[in-house]
């Protein structure tokens, strides 16, 4: 069987059980590469141009931990993912992604260049046509596509109950189908801490748990809960962003979007805006957010940037520094005046 | 109103030309230098790219002379360079400045058009008409000048005259208020060019392609005047693009714009398969063309974090080891110092020349316009 290897970074966190159970329709046996660590990223940064963003870095990693395992490499390249009005796009990088790769490692696989542009061509011819590369036509690759798109919608049904993609993924691939109550949840459902946190960012940051020093996790311990944009609706995003109209990247309109949810929304206590340093969109996107969405009212907003070189120390301090001024904060309000 | 805008390169003179015509008072900053780009990226977010970082400071410099109305191009595509005004205007309102803002891009033409409509005497339309006669004279006369200046350079016999000729022709250019008196300003300016003193015994200078980012290859005050070092090493550069090219490129109005720009795309199609919204078709066509043509080498630039020239940055080294023609990057911000910039041109152009002697260049490459 023809082993084709998914690298563990950026859109897999969006899109892996489609791309899992198309390419496995279609005769493939599919490979992900191992979990971030710390020789993964440094492999990456090595083999990387200096000045990109955090995120490719690791994108480079998770790229050659595969290459001596497989026989093909599926790269994806996210031109544009929503077909509404006006031009959409992604972040140039990941428009460019299979041809950065393609330049600068040597001794590659061949590259599955897995065009999603759905505002030109949808969905369906480059499913088509890669099943064409894998010589499944009719019927076979029409059904390989309806699988892979039930369990897209199931994964992305599992992500809207706060279940965070890893555990998503193996819910949807392994039952072939989740039930729908997620082995952990979101605040809507758990309360168990007595504060509610949302966390703002690319899903490629917040879950991959290296990077983010598992962020998530200690803002748990520290006895949060926590919120990811999984957990907004599209629909809910949309109206938000009605307000806040001129965007055209499609995942930074997702972020707008759900940190304006969140800081409009009178349960949740805090918000954390995390970021990959030297990420373009994200530098203006942030900007955006902490001059239009957030006022007077809004619970706190704090950034936190991610990079190659953060330390478990220093982001642990800034959580658990943001997380006590609001407890104090709280308290100050909510305590009777002593005078 | 009193309108003002950033620098980039000499695009000043052509800009503030067509405001003028259209009634508007026109305060143009002084020339972005290293406390503009300190002003500017105090206020910017921290890792957003250089050029957003001058602008701010330009901007913050022009709100202090007294300009009530900030204007702005925005580019369309998924470079950060279409969202700059908007965050830029947003980020001075913040620090207290109060304005009006042309979004030009993304307000709409009619919206910018009718902008003016209480500035101009008579009819709006015929007032358009004429300051776009003159801001395509200036930028023209002034794209003439600066081809002019960079084919003496590396001949001039007394190191500086060149550019000193230069800034007097272009303040010659900024001055004419006429269709006619630019025409004359031109010829005038072309004279003062002509007047240097050239030694032209001089060995075949080295040639060398200048291109990447498009602000970072035409602002001085970014690149540390990289094209004035270069001439005055004695080398010939040639700048893929100018500020003509890019004025008149959205624009469309010239053929030979918009021929280039298809051909670019089509001989970078094979290594950047989509538009990133930035250069970068330019930079890897640019590239091949100066390996093809017999060029000595290419110099890239860019600012830190530029996301289009990061992804040519990437792909650079295959043409190079392709093409066998020798790429410098240079990375720009705010902390990068002349002297680290000079030291790497020396070494570059030393390459160069070593080389050079070992090939003597096999086509004499046909002079470009």
């Amino acid at each position: 069987m023809v082993k084709v290897g998914i690298p563990r970074a950026l859109s897999y966190y969006r899109y892996f059980p489609f791309w899992k159970s198309l390419l496995e329709g279609l005769g493939a046996e599919v490979v992900v590469s191992r979990h971030t660590g710390k020789h993964l990223l440094e492999d990456g940064v090595r083999h990387c141009v200096d000045d990109i963003c955090v995120p490719v870095k690791l994108f480079y990693g998770h790229v050659l931990d595969l290459v001596d395992k497989v026989d093909y490499l599926f790269i994806s390249r996210l031109v544009s993912v929503e077909k509404g009005e006006g031009d959409t796009y992604t972040c140039p990088k990941l428009i460019g992604l299979p041809d950065m790769i393609k330049s600068s490692l040597s001794g590659l696989p061949p590259i599955i260049d897995f065009v999603v542009d759905v505002q030109n061509m949808p969905l369906k011819s480059s499913a088509k046509r890669l099943a064409g590369s894998f010589g499944v036509t009719g019927a076979r690759a029409k059904r390989a596509l309806g699988g892979a798109l039930e369990v897209e919608r199931l994964y992305q049904a599992e992500l809207l109950n706060g279940v965070p993609p890893e555990e998503a993924i193996e819910a949807v691939l392994s039952n072939g189908g989740g039930n729908g109550s997620g082995s952990r949840a979101g605040p809507e459902r758990t309360g168990g801490g007595d504060l509610n946190i949302a966390l703002v960012g690319h899903e490629y940051l917040v879950f991959d748990p290296f990077i983010s020093n598992n962020l998530p996790r200690k803002l748990e311990r520290l006895g949060a809960n926590v919120s990811f944009i999984t957990q907004v609706p599209s629909a809910v995003v949309e109206e938000e962003l009605a307000r806040y109209p001129g965007i055209s990247w499609s995942y930074e309109k997702e972020l707008l979007g759900a940190a304006s949810h969140f800081l409009s929304r009178d349960d949740i206590d805090g918000v954390m805006l995390v970021i990959g340093f030297a990420c373009g969109p994200d530098s203006i996107i942030s900007e955006i957010i902490t001059r239009e969405v957030r006022t007077e009212k809004s619970p706190p907003l704090m950034t936190l940037v991610l990079d190659e070189h953060t330390g478990e120390a220093g982001v642990a301090t800034r959580v658990e520094a943001f997380v006590d001024l609001i407890r104090r904060s709280r308290t100050r309000t909510t305590a009777p005046d002593p005078n | 109103m009193k309108v003002s805008f950033p620098h980039m390169g000499n695009a000043y003179i052509a800009l503030s030309s067509l405001l003028s015509n259209l009634g508007a008072e026109v305060i143009v900053p002084p020339r972005p230098t290293r406390k503009t780009i300190d002003i500017g990226a105090l206020h910017a977010p921290e890792f957003v790219c250089l050029p957003f970082k001058v602008n701010l400071g330009d901007n913050l410099r022009s709100l202090q002379m007294g300009a009530d109305t900030l204007a702005m191009v925005s580019g369309m595509w998924a470079c950060r360079f279409g969202y700059y005004g908007r965050v830029q205007h947003q980020i001075l309102r913040d620090a207290g400045f109060e304005f009006d803002s042309i979004l030009l891009g993304r307000d709409g033409i009619g919206y910018v058009y009718n902008k003016f409509r209480p500035t101009v005497e008579g009819n709006l339309t015929l007032g358009w008409f004429r300051a776009f006669r003159h801001f395509k004279r200036k930028a023209e006369a002034v794209d003439k000048l600066e081809i002019k200046s960079r084919q003496i350079r590396p001949f001039e016999g007394r190191r500086g005259s060149t550019s000193r000729a230069l800034t007097e022709g272009l303040s010659l250019i900024h001055e004419a208020p006429s269709l006619e008196q630019i025409d004359a300003a031109l010829s005038g300016a072309l004279g003062l060019l002509e007047d240097v003193e050239l030694d032209r015994d001089r060995e075949e200078p080295l040639r060398i392609a200048v291109l990447g980012e498009i602000y970072a290859v035409l602002e001085p005050s970014l690149n540390f005047d990289i094209e004035r070092r270069l001439g005055e090493m004695g080398v010939m550069s040639y700048p893929v693009m100018s500020v003509y090219k890019w004025l008149f490129r959205p624009l469309k109005t010239d053929p030979r714009i918009t021929i280039d720009e298809y051909r670019a795309r089509r001989i970078a199609k094979p290594y950047i398969a989509y538009v990133l919204g930035g250069e970068e078709h330019q930079t890897i066509a640019g590239t091949i063309n100066a390996a093809r043509s017999g060029y000595d080498g290419v110099l890239h630039l860019y600012p830190f974090t530029c996301m289009p020239e990061n992804i040519c940055r990437t792909i650079l080294p295959r043409i190079e080891s392709e093409f066998d023609i020798p790429v410098l990057n240079l990375c720009l911000d705010e902390h990068a110092s002349p002297t680290g910039v000079a030291t790497r041109l020396e070494a570059f152009v030393d390459l160069l020349r070593q080389r050079r002697r070992k090939r003597p260049p096999a086509r004499i490459m046909k002079a470009r316009s």
